[in-house]
Formats: C-alpha cells, structure tokens, sequence
C-alpha cells in the first residue's frame, strides 16, 4: 500500500479528541505479517507500520520516524491511535471462537467520510436496489419496524429485531429467506453486523466494517467477517463481501456533503432510518466533530 | 442571471444529465412529456447525487432507496421502504426555473420573482443553431477575456487572413460577427460559470449551414485553441483550494391549503361524465399528487365536492378529472356540467390521500365501479409504470359509460371491462375474479357502497387477509389519529382543538402560529416541543424510550394526546 | 465447457464476462483471490497463466490468457455473424483494433488512478488523472461527433464492436479513480447506449440503464 497518491491536506490532521484518543485499524495483519514495512495514513497523518521481530506491531510517524504510536494488533487489523488511548478497543468476542472462519476480505479506499460509510453499513433499505438479487430483491423493499437503543454500560448503539427479505444472504445461502440482523456500533467508524446463518440457528455470522479514517472525507474499508463456514473457500468468502462493498462503493462516492450532517433538518430521515438517527445523535453526544457536520 | 447549462442534445429521453452553475451541481432530465426539469443534484434523503438514479420517463428515481420525484414539481412520490406511508406532502427536490431557447436549456439559481425569463437573443432568430459546447479548466473571466479577442474565418470562407470579426459583450456570452468576402457568420459564445475554477463555453450559430457537421468540426477546431489557450493561462495561476459547497437546510415551504386552477380543457370523457383539466391559474407547478389522490373542488356556489386525479405517474402539467351528473345534484356536479366552462377559475384544496398504494406486492388487482375508475386509472399506471403486475376489472353499466378510454386502451389487455352486470352477475364475476388468496397480490377497489360491501363479503369467504384488501374510504396508515383533544400553548396563551384527522402541528399552524418541521413522520426531531403538562400519545421514531417515559417532549407532526388536554411550551 | 479465471472487481475480467453474456454462452466462475491475497502471483496459478495475471479462460483443452486475446478468440469461435470482430470489413476491423489499443491505453490512465484510489497501488495518480481526462476529451470528441453524424458507436457501422465493449469497463468505472465524468456528456450517453444492449450485464460499481 502506497501513500505517495494521496494528496495530504493539512486540514485532514483532526485535533478531535473524540476521535483522536481512539484505536483505528491502519493495515490488514496480513500486510504486515511478510515482515514488510506498510506506508499508510491515518487523519491525515503519514504512517508505517511492521512487526517487530518478536511479532508485535511497530508504527511510527513518517515525518518523524523517532515517534512510535501505540499499536495493537486485533481482528485481522493493526490499530494505532495518534492521541492517548483512554479505553480499550472494543471486544468482538465470536472472534475467539474456535470454529469461526476468521476473514479480513481486503481493504478498498473510498472517497467518503467514515461516518457515511457505517450509516450506509446500519441501512437495510438499500438492499433491494443496490445489492439486487443477492442482499434484496423488488417488490419486497419494506423496512418494518425494529428497536433502536444505546447500552448505558457500554455506550454502544444497538439496533435489535431487525429482519429483511433476502434472495441470497451469504455464500452459504442457497434461496431467499427473511434474514435476522443485529447491528452494533461500538466506536464511530466502526460497526458489527450479526445475521442468520443458514448454517446454525442458533449462532450468527458476525460481519464487521472497520473504517480507516484518512482525512475526514475519506477512508479505507477494512471488511472483517466471523463466520461459520467450512464449505467456501476464502476467495469466494472475500469475493462475495467485496462484490457488496464495490456495489456500495458508487454510492458512498456520490452523497453530498461527504461528512456526515448531524443536524437532523439536513437530510430527510424516515422510521427505516431509526438506528441512523440515534447513531447521528450519539455522534453529537460524544462530541466527535471529525468527518461530520456538527448541528 | 439566467445562463445556459445544456444543449437540446444533453436532454435526450431516459438521460440524466448532469452539470452545475456556480458551484450547485444540477441534475437536468426531460420527461416523456418533454418538460426539462433541473433539480439541485441531491436525494432529500441521503444526498445522494439524483445524476446516476433513473429517469423513467415520469420520475426521477433515485438509485439509492428509490426514492421517486415527480416530473415538474420534484415532489416524492414514493418511498418503499414504507410502502403504506404516503410520503409527507412538503417532500420535494429543489427546483430551478428552466426554459429552452435557441437550442438550449437555460436557468438561474435565483428564484422568485428575480427569476423572470432568459434573454432572448434577437440576432439568432429561430434558427439557431448549436455548436460543439466545451468544458474548460478555467473560469468564465478568462475564457470571455479571449472570446472578446478571438479572430476566425466564417464557415465557408476559403481563407482565414482576412476576416474581420466584431466582438460585443452580451449577458453571459459574448456576440461575435466574422466577415471575409462576402461570407458572414454570426456565433454567440455563452459562457455557463461551473463554478470558481471552470465552465462551459456554448457557441450558438445563426442558422444551420447546408453541411452542418463541417461547420461544426470548423468551429470544434477554433474553440478547441481557445480552451488550450484558457487552461495554459489557468495553470500559470496559483491554485485556489475548492471548497465543498456547504449543504442548506432545507425548510419546507408552506403547502398552500388552498390554490387556484383554471380549466383548460373541459370534454365529454363518456356519457354522463365529463372531463376536466385543470391547470395552476398563474401558470406555476401543481402540488405533487400520488396515485389514489383526490382534491376539494370549491364551487363559486359555496359547495364542495371531492374528486379523484386520474393522472399517471409524472402527468404534472394538470389534473385531469371526471365528474359524473348525479341526477339528484344540488348544484354540485350539476354546476360543474352546466355552467363550469374552459378558463374558468375554481379553488381547489391540495391533492389528499385516503388510498395509499403500496408497491410491495408483485401483483395488484384493481376494481372499479363506474365511476370509480378515476383513481383506480392512476393507481393502475403508477403500478404498470413500476413494473409491476396489475389487473383492472371495470364494471359500467352501459359501454357508452367507459370514461377515459384513451388510458384503458393504452393500459391493453390488463385491462377487463363488464358491461350492463346486475348485482348477481357483478358478484359472479367478483366470485372468480378473488378466488384465491394469495400473498403477493393486493386488491384496491373503488365504487358505489354496494359494491364495496360485496367486495368484502366474497373476499372473507375467499380467505383473503384484511390486509391485503383497501378500498376508497378505507382508513390506512399506521397513526391513529382518530382522537381529539385540546392542545394550550402557554406562552402563546391560546387554546387549540386538535380534531380527529389532524395532527397537532397542522392544528397550530391553522391558528397562524410558526413551527419549523421536515419529515413530518415523527423521524428528525424539528417539530418537537416541551410539554408542560398532560399525558402524550408518542408515534415517533426519534425520541428514545427513556424521553418517551419522561413525556417532556412531543413531536406535534405526529405523536397525540393521551390525555384530554395538553400543555405545550410554545 | 468454458471456464473463467475471475476477479469480481477486474475491469479486464468484466470484459470477457460482457461478451460471453452477449454470445449467450454459459461458463463457470473461480473467484481468484487477486486482493489481498495475490493468488494470481501464486505457483498454482502461474501453472495456469506464467504471466501471473487474470483474467485465463479455458475452453475445454484450451486455455487462452489475456482480456483482449480472450474476446478475439470468444468472438471468432462463437459469434457467428462476426459482429463484434467484424473480419469481413478491413475498414471496421481495422478501427476495432484501433479502440481496442485505445482501450489497453486507458490502463494506465483510467485504470491506474482506480487501481490507486481503490486498492492503494503506488502509481503516479496525477499522471493518471491528467491522462485521463486527455483520453475522455478525445473519447467525448469522437462520440459527440458520433451522435450528429448518426454512429452510435466507436466504429461505423450498426453494430457494436469489441472496440465498445473493451473501451466501455474502464471508462465506466473512472469515477471511482476520482475523475470526474461532468465534463463528458457525450461519454454518459454512450454508457447509457452500451448498458441498453440486451442480455448487459452489471459488475458492482456499474449501475444498469434504468431499473434494471
């Protein structure tokens, strides 16, 4: 990964400490684990990561390489954060569990704030139109009403009884079914995803889209997936998330403004968009001003 | 200033195209009517830029939720994610006065009254013809800086030493003559600002040459000189940082409760009927209306009668209506088939809705008795237009009955009609016609009472779901707003009766007093005010349920009293 | 029995899934993990393809490498009436070829700058960008000229060729490279035309012609 094309903008650098003080994912493990140097950003800051040869993370700043930033490595990624790290990362427990498939299905750049991106990520009503055929199919677009709440112990926004019409839901899928979500957003420019698996009625897949905020209108997707799944090979797994991600990725490009408006007059919000408007509000709650709008 | 943003070939059927004036990206698409609209480039919802959404002709669709817009009034007309829910009336895109001249689709960012007309440019007369337009990376002033400079060789001319070219500066452009013996053209180079750092030069020529496409390669070649040279000044420039246009806060404008139409056009439609079309009197855009829409019609004679809007889907030009002679009219229907005459003006109330058509089904069977074909036409193009399945089954009582056949007809085979059935043979044919429930079909109907009532009854028998089953009068949506109750605003110190129907904010604002809203669907939150006192009926999405428990907040677009009275702090 | 060596996001892959659609030709998809996992650099895929890139199509025995060498092949074995490689007429053939190089010059243009922006390549994204417009300026020229003299295509004539269908992935695809289309409305009526053609098919980040 290369960072000489992105053209750097002084005014990308956030001085938010809602958003500085937390862990952002900056590189798949697997791009680090060759044991080669990996040149990224993150808020507008020039950084390189490797693992050091007892196999912990290393990340300094490239203007100054005598600066290491804390780094973690969790979930298929590297996190730094660039201020002080007040709290630990979140916790996605499905992760250690033995018989998951654990995936990081590659990361793509786009041209897009981090909260836009995970907005589109809690939004079911897309389905019919943007992932025709696969995540939502026509006439079957209503979003019926689901439950909405922030956790008081963790501060999480959970989005509960969810459920959607789909035509194929996974790889694993192999006809349509009324899928069951979840949705969770444990940190701005991160959200988890838990649906139905045709495989366990009991158990769910756990998808989750980390955000690399580059400056405040632009990431890099780290899609994270924790499935059950023996059959699929990881090509076709990666295949079919980023074939979601790419139908999205024309989408996110094209909404105006690219931060996030959190005025709640800025844009036009219906009932399907419930866990959208409290994410907007928490956004205000916890003072992040990087990548949005502020009301 | 009004200034062109495209040509007559960037309009073409089904297109969306997409430009921008002075920074405000616009989307520009003509309907299949021929309107050209131009529309700020943004989706009400999500902002999504409307250029890469669908133009079906009637609507503009968006691609992310398929939100629709209607032709000419850029109202929503659809959202499916809540295909029950009629979308809130003051939903609409941004719109920019437009017109066409000279080949050209012009318009102006300010509205109102400063909005006016386009310049008409005598020298080109009525055969302009259009150049090659070209992008340039550089700002209008120095692109109409070169233009006020530029020598060439009229098209036909054998040499280009010796022309002589006068330049004068018109608004948005500069008008050029070039002579050389005895060869005279005359171009006007408009020049669109796309925003601080770019625009659009748009040659226009008086009068199509006899080969047109060597004119227009002569002159792709001098403009091309032109642009090189714009782009090399620009580049020498010290480059100013683009700023992105900060998004406005829409407010929705009042929506008239009542407005003026004038017929244009009264006929015959079928015995008995009569057909009406009627236009906004000022020459403006009509409200936005969805399928299943009526309006009040306020006779000069103090009455008021309701009637269904047949149109299709992006049919926004006028309401179009069919009035039957009731034999015993007090001087309703009979005023309107004597003495209502074409120009006439008449006061109508805003289109309403008591017939949301939900689009989630993929098929959808439509009865209509009589007369009550009108919103059942509309219901039946808006589903045909979507793509869907629809079956139409009319019922008159004579084939001289048939009103607006001309849309029966274009709607063909879905179309069945039953002539002269008593009520036993109507049921007959209901009888087969629902015979088997099932889930991915819809029925709507339309009619005299009788009809209805045997509509229900053979549907109960049938096993069909109550769901699957509305009819005109028929109460839909999710808010029970049956209730009334008293709502006193404490600093205002007034009282106001919220009737069943209404909702608090439309009840405040009937009494003149001033309440932002957006959505009006209980979703943002601009509506909301502190409760005083009493007990609130919340139907919102937007308060969490510890601020619902605490009852100090009511959305007024949606939420109720559960209680007698209310005391809000306004 | 026609299989695809395939990458869900490769224009040079969506390419030949366009023309096998277009011919009406069944085949199998393997998803090869291109990004991040680089399988096509991979001894197992080499053995296939040495040149270790996709897409690699195998027509039973015959295993054939290279987007545009696929689409000659495909158009030659299987479109009868030879209206996408038209072989009869040296004049089309001839300006097919032409679009085709035209096509394999916007790789390092439109491509590379998506290439950049998507998957972080380390390309020279200005150089990309400025070449790309060059390219749409030129593209624009041709069509809008196209349009007033009543070709519809890149190549005269009333068919599209494999000129269109190799130009038309790249060029559809540019905005994700961050170049922007606004200034090429002769180009957005072509994608529209291309996207009409019956039995089109999409690949994500391409939206079909109306609703699909």
């Amino acid at each position: 990964m290369s960072v000489a094309a992105w053209s750097l903008n002084t005014s990308d650098r956030c001085t938010n400490p809602a958003i500085l003080n937390r862990w952002h994912p900056v590189a798949p493990s697997h791009a680090v684990e060759a044991g080669e140097s990996h040149f990224t950003v993150l808020l507008g800051v020039e950084i390189v990561c490797r693992l050091n040869p007892a196999g912990e993370p290393e990340v300094r700043l490239r203007r100054d390489p005598a600066t290491c930033v804390p780094a973690i490595v969790d979930y298929g990624c590297v996190w730094v954060c660039l201020g002080e790290p007040t709290e630990a990362l979140f916790t996605i427990e499905e992760a250690g569990e033995p018989d998951r498939r654990i995936v990081h299905a590659g990361t793509i750049g786009v041209n897009v704030s981090a909260p836009r991106a995970v907005e589109n990520f809690l939004d079911m009503a897309h389905f019919p139109y943007v992932h025709t055929g696969i995540l939502g199919v026509e006439p079957y677009t209503d979003v019926n009403d689901y439950q909405v709440h922030v956790d008081p112990v963790t501060n999480d926004v959970w989005a509960t009884d969810c459920e959607f019409w789909q035509p194929m839901a996974a790889t694993t899928s192999t006809t349509g079914q009324m899928t069951d979500y979840l949705y969770r957003v444990p940190h701005p420019f991160n959200v988890i995803l838990y649906k139905t698996t045709p495989v366990d009625a009991q158990r769910m897949d756990v998808i989750a889209l980390f955000c690399q905020p580059v400056g405040p209108d632009r990431i890099i997707a780290h899609p994270f997936l924790c499935l059950l799944d023996d059959e699929n090979t990881t090509a076709s797994i990666r295949a079919f998330q980023l074939r979601i991600f790419a139908q999205d990725k024309p989408i996110l490009e094209n909404q105006l403004p690219k931060c996030l408006p959190l005025d709640p007059r800025a844009e036009r919000p219906i009932r399907a968009d419930r866990a959208a408007i409290t994410y907007r509000r928490w956004l205000s709650d916890l003072g992040v001003t990087y990548g949005v709008i502020p009301a | 200033m009004w200034y062109p943003i495209a040509d007559h070939h960037d309009v073409i059927p089904r297109h969306t195209a997409r430009t921008s004036l002075h920074g405000q990206e616009l989307v520009v698409w003509r309907a299949d009517d021929g309107n050209v609209n131009v529309w700020e480039n943004r989706c009400l919802h999500r902002g999504v830029r409307l250029s890469i959404g669908v133009n079906d002709g009637a609507e503009l669709v968006c691609r992310y939720h398929a939100w629709r817009y209607a032709n000419r009034s850029g109202g929503c007309t659809y959202i499916p994610a809540h295909p029950r829910d009629a979308p809130a009336r003051t939903a609409a895109c941004s719109t920019f006065p437009v017109a066409e001249r000279h080949g050209l689709v012009w318009s102006t960012l300010a509205g109102g009254d400063d909005a006016s007309e386009p310049p008409s440019i005598e020298q080109l007369g009525n055969d302009a013809f259009v150049l090659r337009a070209r992008p340039v990376r550089a700002p209008a002033d120095v692109v109409l800086g070169l233009l006020e400079e530029l020598n060439w060789a009229p098209f036909g001319s054998d040499d280009t030493a010796d022309a002589a070219v006068e330049r004068t500066r018109v608004p948005g452009g500069v008008a050029a003559v070039a002579s050389e013996r005895g060869v005279e053209e005359r171009i006007i180079f408009f020049v669109q600002p796309v925003d601080s750092s770019r625009c659009v030069v748009r040659p226009v020529r008086s009068g199509e040459p006899t080969d047109s496409v060597a004119a227009l390669r002569h002159h792709a070649t001098i403009l091309a000189d032109v642009v090189e040279r714009a782009e090399r000044i620009q580049s020498a420039r010290p480059a100013a940082p683009t700023a992105e246009t900060p998004v406005a806060i829409p407010t929705a404008p009042p929506r008239p409760e009542r407005l003026r139409v004038r017929i244009e056009r009264k006929w015959a439609t079928a015995e008995k009927i009569a057909a009406f079309d009627l236009v906004e009197a000022d020459g403006g855009n009509l409200p936005t209306f969805l399928p299943g829409d009526h309006i009040d019609l306020h006779l000069p004679n103090g009455l008021i009668r309701q009637y269904s809007i047949t149109n299709g889907p992006g049919e926004t030009a006028h309401y179009r209506i069919g009035v039957k002679r009731d034999p015993a009219s007090t001087g309703g229907s009979a005023y309107l088939h004597d003495r209502a005459k074409t120009g006439d003006v008449l006061k109508i109330s805003a289109p309403r809705n008591r017939f949301a058509l939900r689009r989630n089904v993929p098929s959808t069977i439509l009865i209509a008795g009589g007369i009550g074909i009108t919103p059942i036409l509309a219901m039946a193009q808006a589903l045909d237009r979507a793509g869907l399945d629809v079956a139409v089954h009319s019922f008159v009582s004579s084939e001289g009955e048939v009103a607006f056949r001309d849309v029966l007809d274009r709607l063909g085979p879905v179309v069945h009609r039953y002539v002269g059935l008593d009520p036993d043979g109507t049921a007959g044919v209901l009888k087969h016609v629902l015979t088997s429930p099932d889930p991915g079909v819809q029925v709507a109907a339309c009619g005299p009472p009788p009809m209805l009532d045997a509509i229900q009854t053979i549907a109960d028998a049938a096993g069909w779901d109550e769901d699957a089953v509305s009819f005109e009068y028929f109460q839909t949506g999710d808010i029970d707003r049956s209730s009334s109750f008293t709502v006193e605003l404490a600093r205002s110190a007034r009282t106001v009766k919220v009737t069943a129907g209404t909702s608090v904010l439309d009840a405040i604002r009937a009494e003149g007093l001033d309440l932002d809203s957006s959505c009006e669907r209980g979703a943002c939150g601009t509506c909301a005010l502190p409760v005083l006192d009493g007990e609130v009926d919340h139907h919102d999405v937007f308060l969490s349920p510890a601020e619902r428990a605490a009852g100090a907040t009511i959305l007024t677009c949606v939420s109720r009293a559960a209680s007698n009275r209310l005391v809000l702090d306004l | 029995m026609i299989t695809l060596h395939d990458y869900v996001l490769s224009a040079n892959c969506y390419k030949v899934r366009l023309l096998l659609a277009q011919l009406n030709l069944k085949f199998e998809s393997v998803d090869v993990d291109f990004h991040p996992g680089r399988e096509h650099k991979g001894a197992a895929f080499r053995r296939l393809n040495p040149m270790g890139h996709i897409p690699v199509l195998v027509d039973e025995d015959f295993v054939i490498r290279d987007a545009h060498a696929i689409l000659i092949y495909l158009a030659r074995r299987y479109d009868d009436g030879a209206t996408w490689y038209p072989i009869d007429d040296a004049h089309r053939l001839g300006s097919t070829a032409q679009w085709m190089n035209f096509a394999d010059a916007t790789a390092s243009t439109l491509s590379a700058a998506r290439l950049v922006v998507n998957l972080g390549y380390d390309l020279d994204l200005d150089a990309a960008r400025t070449g790309g417009h060059e390219t749409l300026r030129v593209l624009d020229e041709h069509l809008w000229f196209g349009e007033r003299e009543g070709r519809a295509w890149l190549v005269d004539g009333d068919r599209p060729t494999l000129g269109d269908l190799t130009v038309f992935p790249d060029v559809v695809l540019a905005e994700e490279g961050e170049i922007d289309l606004l200034d090429y409305p002769a180009v957005r009526r072509w994608l529209d035309r291309v996207k009409q053609w019956p039995r089109f098919v999409v690949m994500p980040g391409v939206f079909p012609f109306g609703t699909g």
